[in-house]
């Protein structure tokens, strides 16, 4: 009898994964691709089937980013500037797809989750400060989305001792199954209902309201209005669940392609939605101001100035958005602690083979409910809350994110072009310029967009010079494109450290102060509104 | 051995239980993970013991024994303060002697026959 022995071919042939149930087939809601399939030649049948497969992560991770907070901002936003903001959408649209697009290609090709990469790469102090924030500021976005959900039931009679319940027993159904495929179809039945955008743009557009928009008097700081759109659309629970979805759902280098376009619908239909919304309340709120506290006064609003069909069709919208991102939230929190502690973290997975995963899962979902039962929950100081903690974990999270994009040892041949990184560098001054803004506002009013300038144009001139440093030194990959397809990284352990640079020590060092600096402002604003 | 004859197949094993066997498997699957595994095939050994023997840091051996105890493959048992970490039964050592014994073609001594 002849023993033969098997080619083993290196990395390709083993994926280093943190978890066992993140390799083997792609299981998608419409579709499943073998692990040994590759992407086909040619037929656009062919094409479309692995598409249908592999399309999830991005149209689900983004259509919950019109969230509950989200869209109470897009309809203030609508009622206090008209359409006037709409070019912020668009121009946010780019931002979105290129983060999105670098975790998307971080997970496909490391097979590891976000947490853990800034553990290995940035040093255990990193890894958990950035888990630490992220949970902190997950526990008050799942609490505002059930404040939502209650708000949004109590628009048609149902009380919120009800509410709550009702909510967290769809949100554990989601997880229920165990299953992907299950988890993914349910996504997609949740993403589907948020279609009911289009009857209300009708409903709005039907009453002649498009014709008298006027803009009304800010009720506050168009800056703040304009950070805190930017702070829902790039947050960081984003950046975390989408990279480990992309790992769980098996997704190799090999189908980047797909998964990319994956992405871009994902940014056009969540666009798309939110667009919606700012327009139809630009539209409904063009004659009569109101003074929008949160996405709950919407849809009495609407009831009272218009119908009572548009304000249901707001209220289904507000429960189904406010399902979607807390799905998204609860799940990044689980696949975090899993991922960065070494808990099984896959939907592969029930509950009784990933009970931690599970367990945390079903404790941010209690936690949010149990918030909804409490009397007077203050849901503006929340919001406020939610936004100081993003507006101290952004920054850091996005030029973590970008140096993970420049690793050469955990993303080999995947590592970030030029272009991409003058481009990351533009969006990451801009945000820490408007952040520093915001800061600044709070602090001293009156020179907060000439202190938002300077930090963004200093920013963009250092990051552009390290780019063009960078570039000029790095060696040009000499991989075919087949090797670069089938390139993964080798096991966590196996990798050497991070490669010591003056830019990287002056940019970690810059960011602690930017935290250290950002956290004593909140906490002087707040200490000053007591 | 397995039988070469043309017998009939019995059905797989459930596929829990496959499942299972592979996530078993997974546990043993990074280097990390086998050096450890191999102190303790000796005996049950501390965080600070196996840091010492092995050269990680001891952040990484805490991490890698987590995924160990979340797959069974190692048990906890506090002394006092402490923790000690072993095997979490004979079957794990068995386990690790049929390892070592495939790799090295057949010459390492098995545990088992010696104690």
């Amino acid at each position: 009898m002849a023993v033969v022995e098997a080619v083993f071919t290196p990395p390709a042939g083993r994926r280093a994964v943190l978890d066992r149930a993140h390799v083997g087939d792609v299981e998608g809601a419409f579709g499943t691709l073998s692990e040994a399939a590759v992407p086909p030649a040619r037929g656009m049948r062919a094409r479309l089937a692995a598409l249908a497969a592999v399309l999830g992560p991005g149209v689900v991770i983004m259509a919950a980013d019109n969230d509950a907070a989200g869209l109470g901002l897009l309809a203030r936003a609508g009622e206090e500037h008209g359409t006037r903001l709409l070019w912020l959408l668009v121009a946010l649209a780019p931002v979105v797809f290129v983060t999105q697009e670098l975790v998307l290609r971080l997970g496909a090709v490391t097979g590891a989750g976000h947490a853990r990469l800034i553990i290995e790469r940035f040093g255990r102090r990193w890894g958990m400060f950035a888990l630490g924030d992220l949970l902190a500021l997950n526990a008050l976005t799942l609490v505002a989305d059930f404040v939502a959900i209650a708000f949004a039931l109590g628009y048609f009679g149902v009380s919120h001792l009800l509410a709550a319940p009702i909510g967290a027993v769809l949100l554990l159904g989601l997880m229920a199954t165990g299953s992907f495929r299950g988890w993914e179809r349910m996504m997609f039945v949740l993403l589907a209902a948020t279609v009911a955008v289009v009857p209300l743009l009708l409903l709005v557009h039907a009453e002649g309201r498009h014709a008298e928009v006027a803009a009304h008097a800010p009720a506050s700081s168009t800056l703040v209005l304009v950070l805190a759109l930017v702070g829902t659309t790039v947050a960081p629970w984003q950046l975390f669940v989408r990279q480990s979805n992309v790992v769980d759902k098996r997704i190799t280098p090999r189908w980047l392609g797909y998964a990319r376009v994956d992405t871009a619908i994902g940014t056009v239909a969540a666009l798309l939605v939110a667009a919606g919304v700012l327009v139809a309340c630009a539209w409904a709120f063009g004659a009569t101001p109101h003074a929008f506290s949160d996405a709950g006064d919407v849809a009495p609003a609407l009831r009272a100035d218009l119908s009572p069909a548009a304000g249901a069709i707001f209220a289904v919208l507000l429960i189904d958005a406010a399902l979607l991102g807390a799905a998204a939230v609860a799940l990044s929190s689980s696949y975090s602690v899993g991922d960065a502690l070494g808990f099984r973290h896959s939907l592969h997975r029930g509950p009784r083979e990933a009970r931690t995963f599970h367990a945390v899962y079903a404790g941010f979902i209690a936690l949010g409910a149990a918030a909804v039962l409490v009397p007077h929950v203050p849901l503006g100081a929340l919001v406020t809350g939610s936004q100081a903690l993003a507006a101290i974990l952004l920054p850091s999270a996005t030029v973590l994110l970008l140096l993970l994009g420049n690793d050469a040892e955990i993303i080999g041949p995947w590592v970030n072009p030029a272009w991409l990184n003058a481009l990351g560098t533009v969006v990451v001054s801009a945000m820490l310029g408007l952040s520093t803004a915001v800061v600044a506002h709070a602090v001293v009013p009156d020179v907060e967009v000439a202190v938002g300038a300077v930090t963004f144009a200093v920013l963009l001139v250092g990051g552009l010079a390290a780019v063009v440093v960078e570039h000029v030194r790095r060696p040009r990959s000499a991989m075919t494109r087949a090797e670069r397809l089938s390139w993964t990284m080798p096991p966590l352990d196996r990798i050497a450290p991070p490669r010591r640079s003056r830019v990287r020590r002056l940019v970690l060092v810059g960011l602690r102060a930017q935290i250290v600096l950002a956290a004593c402002a909140l906490l002087a604003r707040a200490v000053g509104a007591l | 051995m397995a039988r070469t004859d043309d017998a009939p197949l019995p059905t797989p094993p459930p596929s829990d239980v496959v499942e299972s066997i592979a996530d078993a498997m997974f546990a043993l699957s990074s280097t990390s993970r086998v050096n450890i595994l191999m102190l303790l095939r000796e005996r049950p050994c501390t965080v600070g013991e196996l840091t010492d023997a092995t050269g990680m840091e001891q952040s990484a051996v805490s991490h890698q024994l987590r995924v160990l105890r979340e797959h069974r493959i190692v048990s906890v048992e506090r002394i006092g303060r402490r923790r000690r970490y072993a095997l979490h039964d004979e079957d794990v050592a068995v386990l690790l002697d049929a390892a070592l014994h495939h790799v090295s073609g057949g010459r390492a001594v098995r545990r088992a026959d010696v104690g």
